[in-house]
């Protein structure tokens, strides 16, 4: 796991806050995705792929992060009703979906509510 | 009857938050019950702990924190609105790695959910500012 | 259950307003029953091809296209001020229901609380 380090600098070179969100968006790419997964202990796997592209185009297409429930009915109509479930999203992105799919998909920091 | 009451002007800016100042007295004074005061836009400013105004005008800061403490009222400012404009409590401040935190003790930062439980939830919901 | 109406009426960029009015209706729809009526000059934040790159700021009208999966499908404008602003329906970014002023008044009386932006 890697630790980010007081600078931000974390030992892959990311430049990251300390609650390991990348400082600049422009930054995001396919290999950047896999470690921002690791330090959060995940293996990108197809299934992963799936989501983190449907929430950038999601994001692209209307300049939010959908909030959880928008998410999973989107991942349903996209991806049919047995990956279109909250269980399979947080099983993914270790329960915390909205959060982590954020931060591994190089979109905006969430603010800390809901 | 229960008042839900939203302040979308900033202080010393806008009249608002001293006319939902004096409406929240007015309420209370009256028998009534307040809910909740919500903070939203530049609304968010009322809580500014470093406020320092000339003494011969109203302390709002102040004002709003005393009638808070006096009856036990939620002062909740919006999270989304109080980030964009650099009003911090302490985690805030540590999550957006700033190394100051200007919310007096007497707000809280919470949701915009906030909002929209006080307009379900209280009788009525009156803006100030909008 | 209490229904909620949002009513729009802040230009788009002159100020956050707008933007943090279209965050306060996406917000409501976790909750309850949302309306939403657009008047005034608050109908702009509906035109199509905003382009923000000159002016630094967010192109939120990208934002209304998800209302829908919100579960926000009540979107209303007056008749009369599109008029007025010399817009018509196929100009906005989504399908909107422009209502002659009496119906604007009778969604003022309709909804149980009103949030104004």
């Amino acid at each position: 796991m890697q630790i980010p380090s007081v600078t931000g600098f974390n030992a892959m070179g990311l430049n990251l806050d300390k609650e390991g969100f990348l400082r600049e968006l422009a930054d995001w790419n396919n290999e950047v995705a896999q470690i921002l997964a690791s330090n959060e202990g995940i293996d990108l796997t197809d299934d992963h792929w799936e989501i983190i592209n449907l929430v950038r185009d999601y994001y692209q297409q209307h300049q939010i992060s959908p909030v959880t429930r928008v998410l999973v009915k989107a991942t349903r109509e996209q991806l049919g009703d047995t990956k279109g479930s909250s269980i399979h999203l947080m099983q993914l992105f270790s329960g915390k979906p909205t959060k982590l799919v954020s931060k591994i998909a190089g979109l905006p920091k969430p603010a800390n509510c809901d | 009857m229960k008042f839900a009451i939203a302040v979308y002007g900033a202080p010393y800016s806008h009249q608002a938050p001293l006319s939902a100042f004096y409406f929240a007295k007015a309420v209370l004074d009256q028998g009534h019950e307040i809910y909740r005061v919500f903070f939203y836009h530049d609304g968010v400013y009322n809580g500014n702990e470093a406020i320092a105004p000339p003494q011969d005008e109203p302390d709002i800061r102040q004002m709003w924190s005393s009638l808070a403490a006096d009856n036990q009222i939620e002062l909740i400012i919006c999270i989304a609105s109080a980030l964009r404009r650099g009003m911090l409590d302490r985690t805030e401040a540590d999550r957006y790695e700033k190394s100051n935190a200007n919310l007096d003790k007497a707000f809280t930062i919470s949701g915009l959910g906030q909002l929209i439980d006080a307009g379900l939830n209280a009788d009525r919901l009156v803006t100030f500012g909008a | 259950m209490k229904t909620l109406l949002f009513v729009h009426t802040s230009s788009p960029h002159g100020s956050v307003k707008a933007q943090e009015g279209l965050d306060a209706l996406l917000m409501g729809s976790a909750f309850a029953d949302c309306s939403a009526l657009f008047l005034g000059e608050g109908i702009l934040q509906l035109l199509k091809n905003q382009d923000t790159k000159q002016t630094g700021q967010k192109n939120f009208s990208q934002t209304f296209s998800a209302l829908f999966d919100y579960g926000v499908d009540k979107v209303f404008c007056s008749k009369t001020h599109l008029q007025n602003h010399g817009i018509s329906e196929s100009d906005l970014v989504i399908e909107v229901t422009a209502l002659a002023d009496k119906d604007v008044a009778a969604l003022f009386s309709s909804n149980d609380v009103i949030l104004n932006f």
